[in-house]
């Protein structure tokens, strides 16, 4: 599962225009990547356009699949992935970069892509395209597993060191008689005929 | 199968070809009709609202036949059980056309019974077993248009179950270690406010309520229930996989549990091996000492063995030397 392209788009004008995007286009021919980039800027423009304010929303076309996020300021957030790729995972992410955005670039007179760098789009693009990575939920979940894993192989161990303290026990109580025959076997020969 | 209606409509192409002039008749009583009310003959009167009616009532056996027979094929395809072939589209588009005409046969029938109440306030009393028979007519259609409403709940009903069961088995080929645990009552406020707005488990990209579709429902209410279910699904499978999380969780204290109970329980056979290890040592030990005295008396001993055989010896030898 992958993303291929994250936009922040300014939805309150018609038509809508994005303001920064990141993509990675590199599981595409080399020769088909500009025309596939365009394609998902229009895409992104389009679907943010059609969504409502407070409004999520995903939508399949082709291969693709846009999950957009209406914010009330007037900008929307679009991610564009591949069909497999989780949509809770897709909105937590637009969650976060819309947040980031509107906090650092409050005014709407701003929202130019000359006058808006925003970096970390691309280096979200890299940690989210695992999603099991990127989301703090998912990697909750895993490091959880990864726990009851050792924990199954910490429980079998524990079986083990049973079975071989009860080998110990049973070694333990046989050497105890051993001994203690020994003793009486030694203080009979002490205590016995003098003379013979 | 209900052919009422099929009668219905065989009778009147055959009153309409034995007597072809009737409907003209009934037509010109028509116009009259309207402009006064119940002073023509009782036959005229009859004949114009009997036909109207049953023509109303003909339609909506026909409605209720075909919605029968798209509940029937609805019923098919949401018992299919096989994971992969599942049709979804086609699904929600079915249900989708049986609520609509479900809301308008509904609509139909009242109409029809609000005619019937209207030609039975107006009509004289003689006619009194037309007006029984056209209430008759009434019920009947209302009782054929609820028994198919329940029968259309069932369906959605045995539809959701179905998508549950494949849902689950789906999440068991890929996700093993998700489980749904309901004993674990969290007093979050997620759980509340997440599980109010949904009534039903469904997976995302359908639209399906258990609510028993009331035929009053227009299709703007159901428009904007698509608009907020894409909301509340994100709010679903953020819940779901927070619950995983809190079952997990809830699973690995139980772990721990009893990881510390077995520990416990192996501290028991630990002393008994420390007891007897004790035992042992102090037995090894007294033997010890004893063997070390049996030395010391052995070693000394020789000394006296050899002092005790001279004493035999010499005894020995006085006794040879005294015989």
């Amino acid at each position: 599962m992958k993303i291929y392209a994250i936009y922040v788009v300014h939805n309150n004008i018609k038509p809508a225009k994005a303001i920064v995007d990141a993509k990675d286009l590199t599981s595409f021919g080399f020769f088909q990547r500009s025309s596939i980039g365009e394609f998902m800027t229009f895409m992104a423009q389009t679907i943010a356009e059609k969504t409502q304010p407070g409004q999520r929303q995903s939508i399949e076309e082709s291969n693709y699949v846009g999950h957009v996020y209406a914010r009330a300021e007037g900008v929307a957030g679009v991610v564009i992935t591949d069909k497999e790729y989780p949509p809770r995972v897709a909105f937590s992410l637009l969650n976060k970069i819309l947040d980031e955005f509107t906090t650092r670039f409050p005014n709407n007179q701003l929202w130019t892509p000359e006058q808006c760098s925003y970096p970390e789009l691309q280096q979200y693009i890299v940690t989210y395209q695992d999603p099991k990575q990127g989301d703090t939920i998912m990697k909750v979940q895993r490091e959880l597993d990864e726990t009851k894993i050792i924990l199954h192989k910490t429980i079998e161990s524990v079986l083990e060191r049973g079975e071989k303290m009860e080998s110990l026990v049973e070694r333990s109580d046989v050497l105890s008689s051993q001994s203690k025959m020994f003793y009486k076997t030694a203080k009979k020969q002490n205590a016995c005929c003098i003379i013979c | 199968m209900d052919r009422s209606s099929e009668f219905f409509s065989t009778v009147e192409s055959l009153r309409s070809r034995a007597q072809p002039h009737l409907p003209s008749d009934k037509r010109r009583l028509l116009s009259p009709m309207e402009q006064q009310a119940g002073s023509l003959g009782a036959g005229g009167a009859q004949n114009k609202p009997k036909s109207e009616v049953s023509l109303m009532a003909t339609m909506i056996g026909k409605d209720i036949h075909a919605t029968s027979k798209k509940l029937e094929k609805l019923a098919r395809l949401a018992k299919r059980k096989t994971l992969f072939d599942d049709r979804p589209v086609e699904i929600s588009e079915l249900m989708h056309i049986i609520k609509l005409d479900i809301a308008k046969l509904n609509k139909q029938i009242a109409q029809l019974q609000s005619v019937v109440k209207e030609l039975n306030a107006k009509s004289p009393h003689n006619c009194r077993q037309a007006m029984e028979h056209n209430c008759n007519v009434v019920v009947l259609l209302q009782s054929r248009l609820a028994a198919q409403t329940s029968t259309f709940k069932d369906v959605l009903e045995l539809r959701t179950e179905n998508m549950k069961a494949t849902k689950d088995r789906r999440e068991q080929f890929m996700f093993t270690a998700q489980q749904q645990s309901n004993t674990f009552a969290s007093d979050s406020p997620l759980y509340n406010i997440d599980r109010r707005p949904n009534s039903s488990t469904n997976p995302p990209k359908d639209i399906l309520s258990l609510d028993l579709p009331t035929p009053s429902q227009n299709l703007q209410q159901q428009e904007q229930v698509q608009l907020v279910d894409a909301n509340n699904q994100y709010m679903e499978s953020r819940s779901t996989a927070i619950e995983s999380i809190e079952s997990t969780l809830h699973e690995l204290g139980g772990i721990f549990q009893q990881l510390a109970q077995m520990v416990s329980e192996q501290r028991d056979m630990v002393q008994r091996i420390d007891a007897n290890t004790d035992d042992i040592e102090s037995n090894v030990t007294g033997a010890q000492t004893e063997l070390l005295k049996y030395y010391s008396y052995v070693s000394s001993n020789r000394w006296l063995m050899v002092k005790v055989f001279a004493v035999i010896i010499s005894s020995a030898v006085t006794l040879s030397v005294l015989s």
